[in-house]
C-alpha cells in the first residue's frame, strides 16, 4: 500500500505540482469565492431583508452588477478550481493517509471543501440553464453549501497559513520543494520501501505484470523542461478563465455580447427585445390578467384605491431606462413608461415613510408576494410600469402593468401586479 | 538578542492568526450545517451527500486520471518535438474539454426543452463546434510560430539556448 502511495506521488510529480503554484492559483480561486459569496449574500439579504436593512438605489445597475458578478466569477470558477485540485492532486496518495486526529479532520474538511464546491459550482452553472436533475432544492442548498464553503475555506488557509506566507511571493532561486514536487518527506520514504516491503523487487527493472509494464511505459515518457510545464500551465488557467467568461459574460455585460457564443441568455431575445424568467403560463395568469374588469388595488392609506389601466395610463407618465436584472444573471436595458409608484402612493393616500407589499395575480410562486422597502418606493426612478420598449406591455413582460425600481432582482420586480400594501411596522 | 525578539513576533501572529481563521472557519461550517438542516427537508440531505461525494468521486477517479493519460500521451507523441508545442496542443485539448464540460449541459437541458423561448436561445452544438475548431486553428499557428523559433535558435545556437 505504501508503496503504491509512493508510486503515484512519484508518477504525478510535475513542475507545475508545487506549493508556490498552489499559493498562485489557490489566491485566484479565493478570490473568486469571495467575490461570489459577497454578492450572493447582497442578492439573499435583497430578497429576504432582515428588518432593519436598507439598500442603496443608485447606481440603477448595481444588482446588474453585483449579480452578474456573481455568476462571471461562479464561470472562472470552474477552471480555477480545476487548476488548483491539479496542482495538489498528489497530496490525495499521502501515507500513511492519516497521522492524527487532527489530521483526520484537515483532511475530511479537505474533502467536504472539494465536494462542496464542485456541486456548488456545477448547480449554480445548471441553474442558468433553469435546469435541475439533482434531488434537492437549488436555492436552499446553494446558499448552505456557500457557508460550508467558506468555512472550509478559512479553516484551509488556517492551517496551510505558514505555507502560503512561506510561497506569497516568489522565491528567487527554486527551492528545494520546486526541484522535487513529491516533498522531500517521502523521497526519503524509497528506501524504507526497499528494505522492508519488496525485497524482490528491488533493483529490478519494472517491467514484470501489468502495473509494470503501465509505469515503466509512462517512466520512459519524455519530461518537459520545468519552465517550459510550468509557463505552459499558467497560460492555459488565464486562457481558460478568459475563454469561459468570455464568451458567457456577453449575456449581462453588453461590451461582450458580440461574443456571447454560450451564455445562457442572449441580450434582445424575448418579447419585445426582453428575456422573460417565468411566463404567464407558469404563473398560471393569462385569464386574470387579461380580464377587462383588471384593477390595480392600493391599500395604502384610509380606504382602498382601485386603478383601471385607463385610468393609471392617464395620470401623468414617466419614462425610464432601466436594467432588468436576473438572479440567474443575465440583464438587459429596457425602455419602461408608466405612473411614478410615489406619486401613486400619495394619490392614494399613503404615509411617505410606509415600505410596501407588492401582490401579483400569480396563484402560486414564491415570488407572488413581495416586499419593498421606502428606499425603492419614494425612488423617481421606481414605476408601475405600463410599457415597454415604446409598446404596451407584453402579458410575459405582466401586463397589464408591473413593478421596475432601479437596484433590484428580476424577481422583485414584481408582473401582473394586483394589489399594493402598506406594510404596517 | 534581536535575533531571538523578531522571530518570535511573526510566530506569535501567525499563531494568533491561524487560530482565528480555524475557528471562524468551524463556526462558518456549523453556519452552513445548521442553515442545511434549517432549510432543507430532512430527506433531501442524502441527496446533498450523494451528490458532494459523487464529485469527489468523479475528479479523483476521472477526470484526474484522463488527463494525466492525456499528458503522458502526448509528451510521448511530441517526443521530438519543442516543449511549447507539446503544451500548446496539451492547453488546446484541456480548453476545448473545459469549455465542452460546461457547455454539454446547456445542450442537453436544451433537447429536454426549456421553460420560454429565451432560455438557452443560441446554437450551443453549433458554436461548440465552431469553437474546437478555432482552438485546432490557433494551436496550428502557434505550434507553427514555436517550430520557427525553435529552428531559427537551433541555426544560430550562440544567442539563445533553453
Amino acid at each position: 500500500m505504501r508503496r503504491l502511495m509512493y508510486e503515484a506521488r512519484a508518477q504525478l510529480a510535475s513542475p507545475v505540482r508545487n506549493p508556490r503554484m498552489a499559493t498562485v492559483i489557490g489566491r485566484l480561486l479565493g478570490l473568486a469565492f469571495l467575490l461570489c459569496f459577497g454578492t450572493g449574500l447582497y442578492s439573499h439579504f435583497l430578497q429576504q431583508p432582515l428588518p432593519w436593512m436598507t439598500f442603496p438605489t443608485r447606481p440603477a445597475g448595481l444588482y446588474q452588477l453585483t449579480q452578474g458578478t456573481h455568476i462571471v466569477a461562479g464561470i472562472a470558477c470552474f477552471p480555477l478550481l480545476l487548476a488548483k485540485l491539479y496542482v495538489v492532486f498528489p497530496q490525495l496518495f499521502q501515507y500513511p493517509p492519516v497521522t492524527s486526529f487532527a489530521n483526520f479532520l484537515e483532511r475530511a474538511s479537505i474533502a467536504l471543501f472539494v465536494g462542496a464546491s464542485l456541486v456548488e459550482i456545477t448547480i449554480g452553472l445548471l441553474n442558468t440553464y433553469q435546469w435541475y436533475p439533482f434531488p434537492f432544492p437549488f436555492k436552499q442548498v446553494h446558499f448552505a453549501l456557500a457557508f460550508v464553503i467558506i468555512g472550509s475555506l478559512l479553516v484551509h488557509i488556517g492551517v496551510k497559513l505558514p505555507l502560503i506566507a512561506a510561497h506569497w511571493r516568489a522565491t528567487p532561486a527554486p527551492a528545494p520543494e520546486e526541484r522535487h514536487p513529491v516533498d522531500t518527506a517521502s523521497v526519503q520514504v524509497l528506501p524504507d520501501v526497499a528494505e522492508g516491503a519488496a525485497p524482490a523487487a528491488d533493483g529490478l527493472p519494472r517491467t514484470r505484470g501489468l502495473t509494470g509494464r503501465v509505469l515503466s511505459y509512462i517512466d520512459r515518457t519524455p519530461e518537459l523542461p520545468a519552465r517550459t510545464s510550468r509557463r505552459g500551465f499558467l497560460t492555459t488557467v488565464a486562457v481558460s478563465v478568459a475563454a469561459v467568461v468570455g464568451l458567457t459574460a456577453g449575456q449581462t455585460f453588453a461590451p461582450l455580447d458580440a461574443v456571447n457564443l454560450f451564455g445562457p441568455r442572449k441580450k434582445g431575445v424575448g418579447q419585445q427585445g426582453v428575456p422573460v424568467n417565468r411566463t404567464s403560463a407558469q404563473a398560471k395568469v393569462a385569464t386574470t390578467a387579461l380580464a377587462a374588469d383588471w384593477v390595480l388595488t392600493l391599500a395604502v392609506g384610509g380606504e382602498d384605491r382601485s386603478f383601471s389601466r385607463a385610468e393609471l395610463v392617464a395620470l401623468p407618465q414617466t419614462d425610464v431606462d432601466l436594467p432588468i436584472a436576473c438572479v440567474e444573471g443575465w440583464s438587459q436595458m429596457a425602455s419602461w413608461r408608466g405612473v411614478r409608484l410615489r406619486d401613486l402612493v400619495d394619490l392614494a393616500g399613503g404615509s411617505p415613510d410606509a415600505d410596501l407589499r407588492l401582490i401579483s395575480l400569480e396563484q402560486r410562486g414564491g415570488f407572488k408576494q413581495t416586499e419593498m422597502g421606502n428606499e425603492y418606493v419614494r425612488d423617481p426612478l421606481t414605476l408601475v410600469a405600463l410599457e415597454l420598449n415604446g409598446e404596451t406591455l407584453d402579458l410575459e413582460h405582466g401586463y397589464p402593468a408591473r413593478m421596475i425600481a432601479p437596484g433590484r432582482p428580476g424577481v422583485l420586480q414584481t408582473k401582473w401586479l394586483s394589489r399594493i400594501e402598506a406594510i404596517n411596522a | 538578542m534581536s535575533t531571538t525578539s523578531i522571530p518570535a513576533q511573526p510566530s506569535r501572529r501567525m499563531r494568533a492568526a491561524r487560530v482565528g481563521l480555524i475557528i471562524a472557519g468551524v463556526l462558518g461550517l456549523a453556519l452552513g450545517a445548521y442553515v442545511l438542516v434549517d432549510t432543507v427537508a430532512l430527506r433531501r440531505l442524502p441527496g446533498v451527500a450523494l451528490w458532494i461525494g459523487a464529485a469527489i468521486v468523479l475528479h479523483d477517479a476521472v477526470i484526474s486520471p484522463l488527463v494525466f493519460g492525456l499528458g503522458v500521451l502526448t509528451r510521448r507523441a511530441g517526443h521530438r518535438l519543442a516543449g511549447g508545442i507539446i503544451v500548446t496542443v496539451q492547453a488546446a485539448i484541456v480548453l476545448g474539454s473545459l469549455m465542452t464540460l460546461i457547455v454539454l449541459p446547456a445542450i442537453v437541458a436544451q433537447g429536454l426543452g426549456t421553460k420560454n423561448p429565451s432560455i438557452l436561445p443560441l446554437d450551443y452544438a453549433l458554436n461548440l463546434g465552431l469553437f474546437w475548431l478555432a482552438l485546432a486553428a490557433a494551436s496550428v499557428l502557434v505550434s507553427l510560430w514555436f517550430y520557427l523559433r525553435t529552428r531559427r535558435a537551433n541555426q544560430r545556437p550562440s544567442r539563445f539556448q533553453s
